[in-house]
């Protein structure tokens, strides 16, 4: 069987688009993806010139990738770029993770500061793993991890942090916000956010229309380097069985994860400004200063439980 | 006829089960999802529909994980 590049004609392919059965051949295919997401953040107005854009790089596919695309922006003297990882503290993981992340910023001369639990709160993943009492790994992480790079982002002086956030990604929080009846948090999703705390900095997802197996693509086509290993706490959650649900669906239905993220925009446009004005009324955390629906924030509130503040 | 099978610790010879035996019927005999996983035949990047050979190495990257 012979096929060829849809693009360029080059007989030595390396990947078959799902929605439109076209053959890409490695350069058609980097050329692709790069495009795509120049695209979308034109289209979704994610970049303004003279931004400094805080990227989140945890060393993984997804904020290489992001990393890797976002700085032909800053060779084009369009933006600037400053990046953070954080450190969770996680023994025979997250430190790859951080090598690499410090290689990539080196390598394109951003700067970067790596930032850990530890240092920063007293306590490490690990040590809170280490108790009995505790609510489950990742809801320390992301709490934690969201707080640091919006700490992170005021002190480098950004305008925006960009995560790394893929079609997947999105489209998984999408479903389990529905199904959970979370409707609050399905207003909050997006190519961007702005919370209505001016302290809390725009928030934009330049990846959210490429599929997570196109990113793992694109890092090995360019043999950029990364961190591919899975968390030790990582276990059966409700994502992985709405991921695993989107998959089944998509093999059927090649285009289901673009009319699930089509279809959340248009009632995202719909129903936000209603909620908006609602839900999202906040005051600060009278421990740390930080935005808040509550006196303490989520943060102050674990650190408080884990006995640590 | 073999092929060498490299996946995550697994270096191992394997027997071509049939002729026109390809990547993607590979992925599901070792209940694989080809949305988790990238192929490369004899070093090169491949589509899952490439066949393998007589004394092919294959290896598949997993590039998704939980977490
Ligand atoms: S999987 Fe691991 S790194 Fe990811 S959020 Fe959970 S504990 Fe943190
Ligand atoms: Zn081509
Ligand atoms: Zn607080």
């Amino acid at each position: 069987m012979m096929c060829e590049c849809g693009k360029c004609g080059s007989g030595y392919v390396i990947t078959k688009n799902k929605q439109s059965g076209i053959y890409l051949c490695r350069d058609c295919f980097i050329d692709s993806i790069e495009k795509k997401v120049i695209k979308n953040i034109k289209k979704e107005n994610l970049l303004e010139k003279g931004d400094n854009v805080l990227v989140a790089l945890s060393g993984g596919k997804d904020s290489v990738t992001l990393l890797e695309i976002l700085n032909s922006f800053r060779e084009r003297n369009i933006i600037d770029i400053c990046a953070v990882s954080v450190d969770e503290g996680i023994a025979n993981y997250r430190q790859s993770g951080i090598n690499i992340a410090i290689n990539h910023a080196k390598r394109l001369g951003i700067e970067h500061k790596v930032v850990c639990l530890k240092d920063e709160y007293g306590v490490s993943l690990d040590e809170i793993m280490g108790n009995n009492n505790h609510r489950g790994s990742c809801t320390y992480c992301g709490v934690f991890r969201r707080d640091i790079i919006n700490k992170t982002a005021r002190e480098m002086g950004a305008t925006k942090i960009a995560t790394g956030h893929n079609l997947d990604d999105e489209t998984q929080s999408i479903i389990m916000n529905y199904l959970e009846g979370n409707i609050d948090n399905l207003t909050k999703l997006g190519a961007k956010t702005q919370s209505p705390a001016d302290k809390f900095t725009v928030k934009i997802k330049p990846l959210r229309e490429i599929t997570e197996h196109d990113i793992g693509l694109y890092v090995i086509a360019k043999q950029l380097e990364v961190h591919f290993d899975s968390c030790p706490y990582a276990q059966q959650s409700f994502r992985m069985e709405v991921s695993q649900l989107i998959n089944n669906l998509e093999n059927k239905h090649p285009t289901i994860k673009y009319s699930i993220l089509r279809g959340y925009d248009k009632v995202k446009n719909a129903i936000g400004d209603s909620l908006n004005k609602k839900f999202h009324s906040h005051t600060n955390c009278i421990k740390c200063g930080e935005p808040t629906a509550n006196k303490l924030c989520r943060k102050c509130t674990f650190l408080k439980e884990l006995g640590v503040d | 006829m073999n092929f060498i099978l490299k996946f995550k610790d697994i270096d191992e010879q394997r027997e071509i089960p049939h002729e026109n035996y390809t990547i993607d019927e590979l992925l599901k005999d070792l209940n694989l999802s080809s949305q988790n996983i990238v192929s490369k035949l004899n070093g090169e990047l491949v589509i899952e529909e490439s066949e393998i050979h007589n004394n092919d190495e294959v290896q598949l990257i997993q590039i998704i994980y939980g977490g």
